[in-house]
């Protein structure tokens, strides 16, 4: 398709794809090498020692995770955390992108705010959660004000509940939505809008039936991404659950960094792999076929 | 008008949402407590002496530093050719090589970081420099793949016929021609990557060591038993290396997100 493009058949002779195999093999020794040596090998070897018991091929490791329901109690607030944190941040990414690309005007105030954004995405997921072990303590900011401003009556526990830790990853996450369905706003041509307009609809319907739809594709690639690094994210739940809760990257780090069982650690890893990968294949279906009706 | 008003409303209290643990941090880090306190009571320095006096911090800023930039060199020189390969032939299986280069980006890091523990122990280079530095060019080469292709345009590649009649060598086209034109994309996708390996840990911190060890993984396994203002202090430095970082970032390719006009 590419050859195609690049115009004229007569300059552009590598049209015979042995002969684009050709001329592709040179530039793509180094990055196919690499990345077979040190990403396809390492997990063809997660794979294979997954599927090794006592020396011999087996399924007992699979046996082990999948036969064992604490592993499904661990799998279920994983994902669950995952789904709200993709839901909460959509509904607070979403307002604010469009707030940023269609309401403000003053190019300073929008450039500001891009830095500010950009600012939490450029800082570790240490220091972000960290920010919210002090935020969301016993005595910390967050609990001072509900009960001061008489929310509450008495300090209420964050850190080591799923509440906290989906609010640590709200935070961590909103940037990449914002960004997402940002840029696909910025995209949308405002004359389609006016045109709508034009024709008697309420900005209202004009955001539902023409802005929203044109943005569906920017707002699924957020979602997909906001929703794998929520479902794999060890770091943030681990300082924010303060040992309370468990998610599955935390047993797949126990497996590999203490117990060191490649067999059984390998059968987690790729089940986490597996489920991640079913569920976005799911929401990118579920996203074209969004696409394919707009 | 009500909806304009929730929706102003709404963006300003994300963007203090955004915002609020990071003032946190800074504030704490001055704090005159020898716990952690916000808002900060009485002001000090000396947190940063602390740190700076601490040359296990030194050594694991230099560690991340070295690790982001070799990352980075790495990211592109892989990333560049394949994205020309990509863009200009037509050759089998290029959607599978395309997915394969991709994948790195919806793979959890987790799963990646013990794959690369398990193999790289076998090749006996488990926990070294090495390690880190192949986990971390598989993980951000895919930025800059994603920048670099959607500039490699039907018309950039004209532009590189056009140099080729008139005699330039492959170098001096690629040099002269392709490099100008790139160069947006090939910048935005470095300081990605770059930021994405600095600010690692999930995939890092199954190859450090308490010797070898990068600023994050550090701080992570540090926050997890103290918390001490020494921990806020050195938040905050990492917090204005990624401050300068965005500002030059904005001053000179220019942060082209949000805006209208691209």
């Amino acid at each position: 398709m590419t050859a195609a493009l690049t115009g004229d058949p007569a300059t552009v002779p590598a049209a015979a794809p042995p002969t684009a195999l050709r001329r592709a093999l040179p530039l793509l020794a180094a990055p196919v090498a690499f990345f077979v040596a040190f990403f396809a090998v390492p997990m063809v070897v997660v794979l294979s020692s997954s599927l090794m018991a006592g020396g011999a091929p087996s399924l007992a490791n699979y046996a082990r995770v999948l036969l064992d329901q604490y592993h499904w109690d661990v799998l279920a607030v994983t994902f669950r955390i995952a789904a709200l944190t993709t839901l909460a941040v959509t509904l607070l990414g979403y307002p604010l992108a469009y707030y940023l690309v269609r309401v403000v005007s003053s190019n300073a105030l929008r450039r500001s705010c891009v830095i500010l954004l950009l600012l939490p995405l450029f800082t570790s997921n240490i220091v972000r959660s960290f920010g919210w072990m002090i935020l969301l303590g016993r005595n910390g900011l967050v609990n001072d004000t509900l009960v001061g401003i008489g929310l509450l009556d008495r300090p209420v526990r964050f850190l080591g509940t799923e509440t906290g830790i989906v609010i640590g990853l709200v935070y961590i996450l909103l940037p990449f939505i914002v960004l997402a369905v940002g840029n696909a706003l910025a995209t949308v041509d405002p004359t389609l809008e006016e045109a709508s307009a034009d024709l008697g609809s309420s900005p209202f319907t004009t955001f539902w039936t023409v802005t929203f739809p044109l943005c569906l594709p920017g707002l699924i690639a957020g979602v997909i991404m906001v929703f794998t690094l929520a479902a794999s994210a060890y770091v943030t739940p681990a300082l924010l659950s303060g040992g309370k809760i468990t998610v599955f990257p935390m047993l797949i780090f126990q497996q590999y960094s203490t117990v060191f069982d490649v067999h059984y650690g390998g059968a987690l890893s790729i089940t986490l792999l597996v489920v991640t990968l079913v569920l976005v294949a799911l929401a990118g279906r579920i996203g074209n076929g969004g696409g394919n009706r707009s | 008008m009500i909806a304009r008003i929730l929706l102003r409303i709404v963006a300003w209290a994300v963007m203090a949402y955004l915002v609020l643990p990071l003032v946190v941090i800074v504030g704490a880090s001055l704090t005159a407590t020898s716990y952690l306190a916000f808002p900060p009571q009485g002001l000090t320095l000396d947190w940063y002496g602390r740190m700076l006096a601490d040359t296990s911090y030194v050594a694991a800023f230099g560690t991340s530093t070295a690790l982001a930039l070799a990352a980075t060199a790495g990211a592109v020189l892989l990333a560049l050719p394949a994205a020309l390969a990509i863009a200009r032939y037509d050759f089998p299986a290029k959607r599978t090589l395309l997915s394969l280069l991709m994948s790195p980006l919806v793979l959890p890091h987790v799963v990646l970081g013990a794959a690369l523990l398990q193999y790289c122990a076998a090749l006996g280079l488990m926990r070294s420099f090495a390690a880190l530095l192949v986990g971390h060019v598989v993980i951000v080469t895919p930025f800059v793949l994603r920048s670099v292709l959607p500039q490699l345009t039907p018309e950039q590649r004209a532009l590189e016929e056009a140099s080729a009649d008139l005699g330039a060598r492959p170098f001096e086209t690629f040099l002269l021609v392709v490099l100008p034109q790139i160069r947006g994309g090939l910048t935005s996708g470095a300081i990605f990557a770059f930021i994405s390996s600095w600010i690692n840990v999930e995939l890092s911190i199954f190859n450090t060591t308490a010797e070898l060890t990068t600023i994050p993984v550090k701080l992570f396994n540090y926050v997890q038993y103290t918390i001490d203002p020494v921990i806020a202090a050195v938040s905050s430095i990492t917090i204005a290396v990624a401050a300068v970082t965005i500002v030059l970032l904005d001053l000179t390719v220019g942060l082209h997100v949000l805006s209208k006009r691209r």
